[in-house]
């Protein structure tokens, strides 16, 4: 079985964001992580190839920094890995984005194509369902439990109060739940990481991948933080006044009560 | 019996590779292991964690070392290091094992945010950067300057944590009492990063590492009075090999000096009964074991009694080597044998000089519902109670 997972390269959770003098997210001196429900989607591509046999390639776009988290998919057990890098890609909205990677990904034998159900940077969710619609695939989101049986697949998705059972005929794009089949994502072995030194990454530029630049059909005209979180009021006073005044600031300015 | 595994050449070149240099030395003599405070706990950690295995495995380039509570387990007490009859540099080794994991990426997840907070925020307790100096609002510290003898470096710890904080307003009470020419850049400041260091994040050290550097040397730093034992452990141990050579004083020893000078005296009696837990990073590490003892017994009244494992054989909190993000189900935590050799010894006030100390003996008193014989006191807080509050 031949698998395909999408990683992308995010900002650690715990990063701070600034913006440079044009008013863009400055990446300068942010740690960078993999996507977190990109590993989870990492940790269901291995285990099926553990028990299907096959190959794992993960596949990311980004700059040359994107080398690491693909680093780390391989020291987890990926067999190969693809970075699509070009500078031409800056500016890349989610239509750029899913041309390049469908066209890298059409170039890899492929039966299930994962990622994680959204990006924590951007938090768009668009690349992987138009990448299904761009190779022609079914695709199934927010993927919670997952089994293949010769060439179909049962997948079982959240649905806005419960879930809802899909059977699908391979290949399919899936996107991983936090915990999809109650899995965590492994810690790698120092064997593993040693081993990740010598596997196959490959770097292509748009030109390798037969593409010319791709002008983005959306721009970003603007970034902004959201408002501080306001500080907390104290209400002084004795005990049983305090509380009558609490209640009436919860009634009429809060509206809470 | 275990099962059979290969040795790889390969591995152990590369944890040797990693900087576990004296790796090979070791002759499986297994002191360390027995002389290892994890020796006199229950549980799962202790059963799985040998560190004498721990080498064993790392010598031979054999798997198994890296499960977490084998890998992330050791305090770095120093314990069997000083004691080692090969000089085997344990903890570089330790360090170093971790760094094979760590370097890749792969930190245990309850470590990834406080490397996260360290690489944001310079800090590893998710303190805005901008409030590294809060602390200090209305108590006229004065800012270091080239005319300024000392830097006061305040461990993140003091800064952020509310418990925490009164150490740090202790130590600055008290250099001020005895007239110490010094000044602080609390504000600009970075983690010193021994914890990470020892975490084996090698990388992210060095980036906290040379934000300070700079730092010192732009504002033209000679001496820095460290408030933690881990940040003295940093500077003066870490920080020359990245080109940070400075006269780096654990506050209690500076504090000495002064009481032995006559600059500063503790009027104020108090009828206590003290005992004193020697911080791993202050004792075995730094070697500073009489200044701590020479001022708690300057204050008049108290009466000092020492700890059945004291000084060279101090136990461990267990706060070292990263441990104090570690989760510790109550009964194998080393900071309980240590509440309960004070209350053995029929110590009403259990003393310390460490940040770390601090938080791992508070929570041990708390759990082991010791507060009401025994009280955990900083030193710097002890010796704020003895000042004259004229």
């Amino acid at each position: 079985m031949n698998i395909v997972v999408c990683v992308k390269q995010t900002f650690d959770t715990e990063a701070k964001i600034v913006f440079d003098s044009q008013g863009r997210i400055d990446p300068n001196g942010v740690n960078l992580i993999v996507n977190p429900y990109d590993e989870f989607a990492l940790e269901e591509g291995i285990r099926l190839k553990e028990k299907f046999g096959g190959t794992v390639t993960a596949v990311s776009m980004g700059g040359a920094r994107a080398q690491e988290a693909l680093r780390t998919a391989l020291a987890m057990g990926a067999d190969k890995a693809l970075l699509v890098s070009d500078p031409a890609l800056n500016d890349a909205d989610e239509w750029v984005s899913t041309q390049a990677l469908a066209q890298a990904i059409s170039k890899i034998p492929y039966d299930i194509i994962l990622a994680g159900r959204v990006a924590i940077d951007d938090g768009s969710s668009q690349v992987c369902v138009r990448l299904a619609e761009e190779l022609h695939l079914p695709s199934v989101s927010t993927v919670v439990k997952f089994s293949v049986e010769g060439n179909k697949a049962t997948a079982v998705r959240e649905i806005d109060g419960g879930t809802e059972t899909l059977e699908i005929e391979l290949p399919v794009v899936l996107t991983a739940q936090k915990g999809i089949n109650g899995n965590e994502p492994r810690y790698p072995s120092v064997a593993g990481i040693m081993k990740a030194k010598k596997k196959e990454l490959k770097t292509m530029t748009l030109a390798d991948l037969g593409l010319a630049a791709l002008e983005p059909k959306m721009k970003i005209s603007k970034y902004d933080l959201p408002t501080p979180r306001q500080a907390g009021k104290k209400v002084p006073g004795e005990p049983a006044a305090a509380a009558q005044e609490l209640v009436k600031l919860l009634h009429e300015e809060a509206k809470v009560l | 019996m275990d099962e059979i595994k290969n040795v790889s050449l390969e591995m152990k070149d590369y944890i040797a590779s990693s900087g576990a240099e004296t790796l090979s030395w070791c002759m499986q003599c297994g002191l360390c292991t027995n002389l290892c405070p994890w020796r006199l706990v229950p549980g799962e950690v202790s059963e799985n964690f040998n560190i004498r295995k721990m080498q064993r495995l790392g010598q031979l380039g054999l798997e198994g070392f890296e499960e977490e509570n084998i890998l992330f387990a050791c305090v770095t007490c120093g314990m069997c290091q000083i004691n080692c009859p090969r000089k085997v540099e344990i903890i570089d080794n330790v360090r170093s094992m971790r760094n094979t994991t760590v370097g890749a990426g792969f930190l245990p997840p309850h470590l990834r945010p406080i490397a996260g907070s360290l690489h944001a925020n310079g800090n590893p307790w998710s303190g805005e950067r901008e409030k590294r100096a809060a602390w200090q609002n209305g108590l006229d510290i004065p800012a270091f300057t080239e005319d300024t003898e000392y830097l006061l470096f305040v461990c993140c710890t003091s800064c952020y944590d509310t418990r925490s904080k009164k150490i740090a307003t202790s130590i600055v009470r008290l250099l001020k009492a005895a007239g110490v020419n010094f000044g602080v850049l609390t504000a600009e400041e970075n983690c010193c990063g021994e914890s990470i260091r020892k975490l084996g994040d090698e990388e992210l050290f060095q980036k906290l590492a040379q934000g300070n550097i700079d730092l010192f040397k732009r504002k033209g730093v000679k001496k820095i009075i460290t408030t933690s034992p881990h940040c003295l452990y940093a500077f003066k141990k870490d920080y020359p090999e990245l080109g940070g050579e400075f006269e780096v004083m654990h506050y209690s020893e500076v504090l000495a000096q002064l009481v032995k000078e006559g600059k500063l005296s503790f009027p104020q009696e108090l009828a206590r009964k003290v005992t004193f837990h020697d911080p791993c990073y202050l004792g075995r590490h730094n070697q500073v074991f009489d200044p701590p003892r020479e001022l708690i017994q300057s204050i008049p009244g108290v009466e000092f009694v020492e700890l059945d494992r004291s000084r060279n054989k101090s136990l461990c909190c267990a706060g070292g080597g990263g441990r104090i993000w570690a989760e510790v189900p109550m009964g194998e935590r080393f900071g309980e044998l240590r509440i309960t050799g004070a209350v053995e010894k029929q110590a009403d006030t259990l003393v310390t000089a460490c940040p770390y100390c601090i938080i791992m003996l508070d929570d041990a008193c708390a759990g082991l519902e010791k507060g009401d014989v025994l009280q955990v006191m900083e030193m710097s807080e002890l010796l704020c109670t003895a000042l004259d509050t004229k």
